[in-house]
């Protein structure tokens, strides 16, 4: 009897060290492996983030597009919201308590005001949820980072692309240019405006100074010259860095005085948000032959558009530099179809994506730079093609 | 003889649960070798292909970054050698393509991380172009504001937005990969259990195995045990059915069956002394007292006669009142005539029978058996008988001796 029981505890004795080894093996191999966590980005992982956009345009479709990527490639589950239009904080405000209430961790927002919604964003932070802003940005202190394209860089773009084309076309800048600029009615447009318009005349009074300073313009036109010659020979003589600078500030005052002049001849219709309004100024802007504008400026789809219809039924195409923001299909066709030098086209998708990227990064702990420009790209005939434009214009298409 | 066998059968049991519980260990041991294995490889494979894809990504990436530098250093007017710094940037793009497709060439990206990739290298791309196309007019123009412009609103952000995809990709891949880990963990703790729970099963098998075996020994014991009281009792009855048939019921002494039975063996080879007695006129005494007193008279005269004669001979009551003395070996010729004569000296000696003494005579013969007289015990029987009626016949109260033929 005892010797039975002796031999079924021995039994149980060599089955407890059978577990005993496999789990020990187990260990031992498992262990290195990383299931303890320890991999690259084994941080805490998945969680809700809220992504709040401005209005129902395409733009803001990309954004949504970016978001839903990064969401579904970062492991985040997306809570998207659209607001009614970009002064409709009130639904923003909304977006934010039921985010809150949805219990995500991070919220990406392109706020519709300054001021309107530090107090959601007070709750949310209070919450722990973290606030990135893409687009624009709020005037709140806990804001993280804004991603966003700048404006006036984007105005900058379309300056620089309206010269080049007047240059390609042999414009003989020496007369002065003439610049029509349809503006929308939101805030942008203002950054937009200003950063056309300081781009436009630093450029439009160099490529002047390297053809040898302006006509008409009396005392300013000489001093214009003369730092014009010095400038060139400066950039001739090839003496350096240094002769290079010598020639930039010995040409300032010219410059200084021509660009006054060409701001002079920038003249801005009304602010309008319609395409038939934008064309009616545009129109008013125009006459019937031009008027004497060279460059037309529309600082969204909509004025872009009635620049366009302005100057297609006047018989201007050609003869007007026309650049615009945006990348509406009818943009785009009016593009191929020579009405339109390019429009300003900014990255939406990149934004939306870089906006849920920067919250998982924030989420993770690390830190994030607090701006962020992803950059304008000018679209014309000659890239309308390229790859990445194509990627810009179609960002589902990958 | 049985408790051998029931040890040798309990030892085979043990030994049984041994094997088994060493098979178990065995399959446990290499089911579980096995699956780490895999799981092991699998995650030092993964390893091996993210810190490959890692040190491309980041490769192109601080590639591209020391190109911007170049272009930054240019627009700041820090470096002018345009032949140096497009030799530089051509080397470093070289290396970004190379790889690209070493990454290209990694196993198992997932798609998620390549349509990172394929976007970052697209905006990589154009960037490339966007610096080729500028070509080193500008930089020889010396028109510092257009630089700063191409770099600030051409060539940055895209650089910066490659950047960020670059990396993204080893976000995307590190999550992938993060998830990958995890499962893999869960499947390793997953199997860990189920190794655990396959081993508690098994011991609890063995336990109730062994358990079993015992309670089955247990029982065969007590069945072997009850088997043989009920041997020991069917022997018993046996014995007393014997007993009964070779008995007489009255006298307790043995009947004339069993008087056949023990010296029908010695009729050929053995020479011994036999007699008989009989006790005269019985019938008068059932007659005269009725059967139940004849009775109570016949156990009276067989236990006398058990009481002296029984460490001589072997008595048998062979009928109602017929006693046969078959005399021990030792027992001479001479010897066996003398107790002879006492038997018939006791059997006619008055009995006090339920508070009446009684005398009866008796009758009998003896006879000096010699190998072969006789073919049966019933012939031996008839020859005494014989004799004994002779002296009846006589008159009675005698011995007489059964002649020799």
């Amino acid at each position: 009897m005892n010797k039975k029981r002796k031999g079924v505890l021995r039994a149980l004795a060599v089955c407890s060290a059978a577990v005993m080894m496999m789990a020990s093996s187990g260990c031992a191999k498992g262990g290195p492996g990383g299931p303890g966590g320890r991999g690259p980005g084994g941080a805490q992982q998945g969680g809700k983030i809220a992504v709040i956009t401005k209005q129902q345009l395409s733009f803001w479709d990309d954004v949504k597009k970016g978001a839903e990527d990064a969401c579904s490639e970062l492991g985040y589950e997306l809570i998207y919201t659209v607001a009614d239009g970009d002064n409709d904080y009130v639904s923003q405000v909304a977006a934010i308590n039921d985010a809150i209430k949805k219990d995500a961790r991070a919220i990406v927002i392109a706020p519709n005001g300054t001021t309107e919604l530090n107090e959601a964003f007070e709750k949310a932070e209070e919450k722990g949820i973290k606030i990135i802003n893409i687009n624009s940005l709020a005037d709140y202190d806990g804001v993280i980072s804004l991603i966003s394209s700048s404006e006036t860089d984007g105005g900058g773009v379309a300056a620089r692309s309206a010269v080049k084309a007047l240059a390609a076309n042999k414009y003989d800048f020496t007369k002065g240019v003439k610049v029509g600029i349809i503006g929308h009615t939101a805030s942008t447009a203002e950054k937009r405006i200003e950063g056309f318009a300081d781009v436009f005349t630093q450029q439009a009074a160099f490529k002047a100074l390297q053809a040898g300073g302006m006509q008409d313009m009396g005392a300013a036109g000489d001093a214009a010259q003369q730092g014009g010659d010095q400038a060139q020979q400066g950039g001739a003589a090839q003496q350096g860095g240094a002769g290079g600078a010598a020639g930039t500030a010995g040409s300032d005052d010219a410059m200084g005085a021509i660009i006054v002049s060409l701001r002079k001849n920038i003249v801005e219709g009304e602010r309008c948000a319609k395409r038939d309004d934008a064309k009616a100024q545009a129109k008013k802007l125009l006459g019937t032959d031009g008027n004497g504008i060279n460059v037309m400026f529309g600082t969204t789809t909509n004025t872009t558009l009635g620049i366009c219809d302005a100057v297609e039924e006047l018989g201007l195409a050609g003869k007007i530099v026309v650049v615009g923001f945006n990348s509406d299909e009818q943009e785009l066709a009016f593009i191929r179809k020579g009405v339109l030098n390019g429009v300003v086209v900014q990255n939406p998708y990149i934004m939306g994506y870089v906006g849920v990227r920067y919250a998982k990064k924030v989420l993770d702990g690390t830190n994030v730079p607090n701006r962020l420009d992803t950059g304008a790209t000018f679209v014309n005939a000659d890239n309308l093609n390229d790859p990445f434009i194509q990627l810009l214009l179609y960002p589902d298409s990958y | 003889m049985a408790k051998d066998k029931n040890k040798a059968k309990s030892k085979s049991m043990s030994s049984g649960v041994y094997i088994f519980a060493a098979l178990l260990l065995a399959v446990i041991y290499i089911i579980n070798t096995l699956l780490v294995e895999s799981i092991y490889s699998n995650n030092s494979k993964m390893s091996t292909r993210t810190s490959q894809s890692m040190n491309c990504l980041n490769r192109i990436n601080s590639e591209l970054s020391e190109i911007n530098m170049d272009t930054l250093g240019i627009a700041a007017g820090i470096k002018t050698d345009m032949a140096v710094i497009t030799d530089d940037t051509n080397r470093r793009y070289a290396n970004i393509k190379d790889a690209e497709n070493t990454f290209r060439n990694i196993q198992d990206v997932t798609p998620d991380a390549m349509r990172r990739f394929d976007y970052a290298m697209s905006i990589v791309e154009t960037y490339k172009k966007r610096l080729d196309s500028l070509g080193t007019g500008v930089v020889e123009s010396g028109d510092y504001i257009e630089m700063g412009y191409i770099l600030k609103q051409d060539i940055y952000p895209l650089q910066i937005s490659a950047s960020e995809m670059l990396t993204s990709t080893i976000d995307v891949m590190s999550v992938k990969i993060a998830s990958m880990m995890k499962q893999n963990a869960i499947k390793t703790y997953l199997l860990m259990s189920m190794m655990m729970i396959v081993a508690i099963l098994g011991e609890i098998a063995i336990w109730i195995f062994a358990k079993r075996s015992k309670k089955a020994r247990l029982e065969l014991d007590e069945r072997e045990r009850s088997l043989a009281e009920v041997d020991a009792k069917l022997k018993a009855t046996r014995q007393k059915a014997t007993d009964l048939a070779e008995m007489n019921v009255l006298t307790g002494m043995k009947n004339r069956y069993a008087l056949d039975n023990e010296i029908s063996g010695r009729l050929e080879s053995e020479r011994f002394n036999i007699a008989v007695f009989d006790l005269d006129n019985f019938r008068s005494i059932n007659d005269t007292y009725g059967y139940d007193f004849g009775d109570e008279y016949l156990v009276a005269v067989s236990d006398k006669l058990k009481e002296e004669f029984s460490s001589v001979a072997e008595i048998y009551n062979i009928t109602g009142n017929e006693f046969c003395f078959v005399f021990n070996k030792s027992i001479s010729e001479s010897q066996a005539m003398g107790i002879v004569q006492n038997i018939h000296r006791v059997m006619t000696s008055p009995f006090e029978v339920l508070n009446l003494n009684v005398q009866l005579p008796c009758s009998g013969a003896v006879y000096h058996y010699l190998p072969g007289d006789c073919l049966n015990v019933n012939s031996l029987l008839v020859k005494l008988d014989t004799a004994m009626r002779n002296a009846k016949m006589n008159g009675g109260n005698m011995v007489n001796t059964v002649m020799n033929m």
